[in-house]
């Protein structure tokens, strides 16, 4: 099983160095952390317009948060990969008898991984803020889980324009201009019935809203299985799509 | 351990960067590839190592054939690129161990290999500091360290010695020369430095836009320019023309060839005609600036060859060629 060893070595690669550039998970957690703070004291009026039983507008927010905290990770591990392939580095490992596939996998998980641990600060922060996960623990599990997967189908979009490009900025400027549509014509941040009704059309289709719901019901309570359904098989569609976007790229480079 | 047979890379953009090359390399040989920046020496590196797939032609290393079996290669051989790829984040060990681990390497084995290699290259005084506070000299014998991890039976180093100072360069060669002689490790060197070249390869092949230009051992090439070198600058240039009649007719000047500002001729027993060289051109009215006998180098073989020199290509193509990867 070359596949899990070489993913394990690479990931243990990713890891070490996150350890050694702490700095670069809090510039990540920043914005979508101040976005908690700033939002949930300032736009507490929210509150009145959702049902009494919702926890107010923190709670309604915290899912959103969530879901943009872990977003986030995914331009940053195509910035990875694209410095391993202008470094030469890329080229070192594909000298190696490394399999060819660990090398994308091992950067996937790791994506999914930072995902996984910055939510896991959103929620401690919210948590300390007074927010009800009324799931419990198996429900923050299954937030971390939907967390995951829309972080690897997300990660796919990055890898495939980074290896295409091979620049860093036009990871960083992809994200600049695909974050903000996707995060705020979402459920994410505020109720869809503030919404005029196209961008309600727009928020229908977008996976965060999906993502988010499934998170937000695990928060507030009322999860069904219908909403869940519905959200894995639009992740899981976008997930493929990327994937195969991901893959064709990369064996253009490593032919 | 190394066959290629007309060998032609064509890239995507039309340039031929190699035309129609044939070499061998034996077991237990230190092969080298010289030629000036652009000569080719590179794409042919990055075919025989599987990163780079060929146009056309037949190569087969370590008994395998790039195009069926990359794989089998790749387990037989070591790479030192030309750029140093070294994770700067990572201690020293760490990258050592890293590279062991996507060669398959794990347990004791690899740690005691990661051990003996930190000794090889006098790293393990830094061994635990992080490869982005080593020096140039440092990072290269790393990576050097990085490419003998899983024992290959082929070593490939693309230009290993370009831009490190005398001292990490004179260190690189011995410990090559080291694992040739002692460990009879086969090496396939590619250089652009004419002492590099000299002093390291049994065997060479200068290259140059793409085809292959003269081989043999270092000694054999220098003693195929015939005699020693006789450098010559005229004081007036406009006289070339009637200056190399006069220096052809001179007994004992084997060949003449233009170079910068005068002519390089080779004689043998250059110290004796050197009188009769100065008189001829006297009585036609010639006058000399500069003269100078030496020892053919291997910068005398690729100026016969091709009419120019390394050095003065290398200096005028790194100034134009713009900066990549």
């Amino acid at each position: 099983m070359t596949l899990l060893y070489d993913s394990q070595s690479l990931v243990g690669r990713y890891v070490t160095k996150l350890i050694r550039n702490p700095t670069l998970l809090g510039t990540n957690l920043a914005t979508p952390l101040l976005f908690l703070l700033l939002f949930s004291q300032l736009l507490t009026k929210f509150g009145e317009f959702l049902p009494a039983a919702s926890g107010g507008y923190l709670s309604f927010l915290t899912p959103g948060v969530i879901i943009f905290s872990a977003m986030i990770a995914a331009p940053q591990g195509a910035v990875s990969l694209v410095n391993d392939l202008n470094s030469g580095f890329l080229s070192k490992m594909l000298l190696t008898q490394a399999n060819r596939s660990a090398i994308l996998l091992g950067r996937l998980v790791t994506d999914m991984l930072v995902a996984v641990l910055e939510s896991i600060l959103t929620i401690l922060l919210a948590f300390a803020m007074g927010v009800q996960f009324s799931a419990g623990l198996p429900g923050i599990l299954l937030i971390l889980l939907t967390v995951a997967f829309f972080e690897f189908a997300l990660s796919g979009i990055f890898l495939a324009i980074g290896i295409r490009t091979r620049k860093t900025e036009t990871i960083s400027a992809v994200s600049g201009v695909l974050f903000f549509p996707l995060i705020f014509i979402s459920s994410a941040m505020f109720p869809l019935s503030f919404f005029p009704s196209w961008a309600q059309t727009i928020s229908n289709y977008n996976p965060v809203s999906y993502a988010s719901d499934v998170i937000r019901n695990l928060v507030s309570g009322g999860l069904t299985m219908a909403t869940l359904a519905s959200a894995y098989g639009l992740i899981g569609f976008l997930a493929v799509a990327t994937f195969a976007a991901t893959l064709y790229q990369f064996r253009k480079v490593v032919s | 351990m190394i066959a290629v047979k007309d060998l032609v890379e064509i890239y995507s953009d039309g340039t031929k960067a190699v035309d129609g090359i044939s070499f061998e390399v034996k077991e237990g040989e230190f092969f080298g590839f010289l030629g000036p920046n652009g000569a080719g020496k590179s794409t042919t590196i990055k075919v025989l190592t599987t990163l780079l797939r060929k146009t056309e032609g037949k190569v087969s290393v370590a008994g395998f054939d790039v195009d069926r079996s990359p794989a089998e290669i790749r387990k037989n051989i070591g790479v030192l690129s030309q750029e140093t790829s070294l994770d700067v984040d990572l201690t020293g060990k760490e990258n050592l161990r890293l590279q062991g681990r996507l060669q398959q390497m794990r347990g004791r084995g690899l740690e005691e290999r990661v051990d003996e290699l930190l000794r090889l290259v006098q790293l393990e005084p830094v061994a635990d500091k992080p490869a982005g506070r080593y020096s140039g000299g440092m990072r290269k014998r790393l990576d050097l360290a990085s490419a003998l991890i899983h024992s290959p039976r082929l070593l490939f180093l693309d230009e290993p010695t370009t831009g490190l100072d005398t001292q990490s360069r004179a260190a690189i060669w011995q410990y090559l020369e080291g694992l040739n002689k002692k460990e009879r490790l086969t090496i396939f060197l590619t250089t652009q430095y004419l002492e590099e070249a000299d002093q390291l390869c049994n065997r060479l092949a200068v290259i140059d836009h793409g085809k292959l230009v003269a081989g043999g051992s270092p000694a054999e090439l220098k003693e195929s320019v015939g005699g020693e070198t006789i450098t010559l600058l005229l004081r007036d240039v406009s006289l070339r023309p009637k200056a190399k009649e006069v220096l052809k007719a001179v007994q004992g000047v084997r060949e003449v060839v233009d170079s910068d500002g005068g002519f390089t001729a080779y004689a043998k027993n250059a110290g004796q005609i050197i009188a009769g060289i100065v008189t001829s051109l006297d009585r036609n009215g010639i006058q000399l600036d500069f003269l100078s006998i030496s020892i053919p180098t291997l910068d005398d073989v690729f100026l016969r060859e091709t009419g120019r020199r390394i050095r003065s290509d290398e200096l005028s193509r790194r100034e134009t060629e713009p900066f990549l990867m």
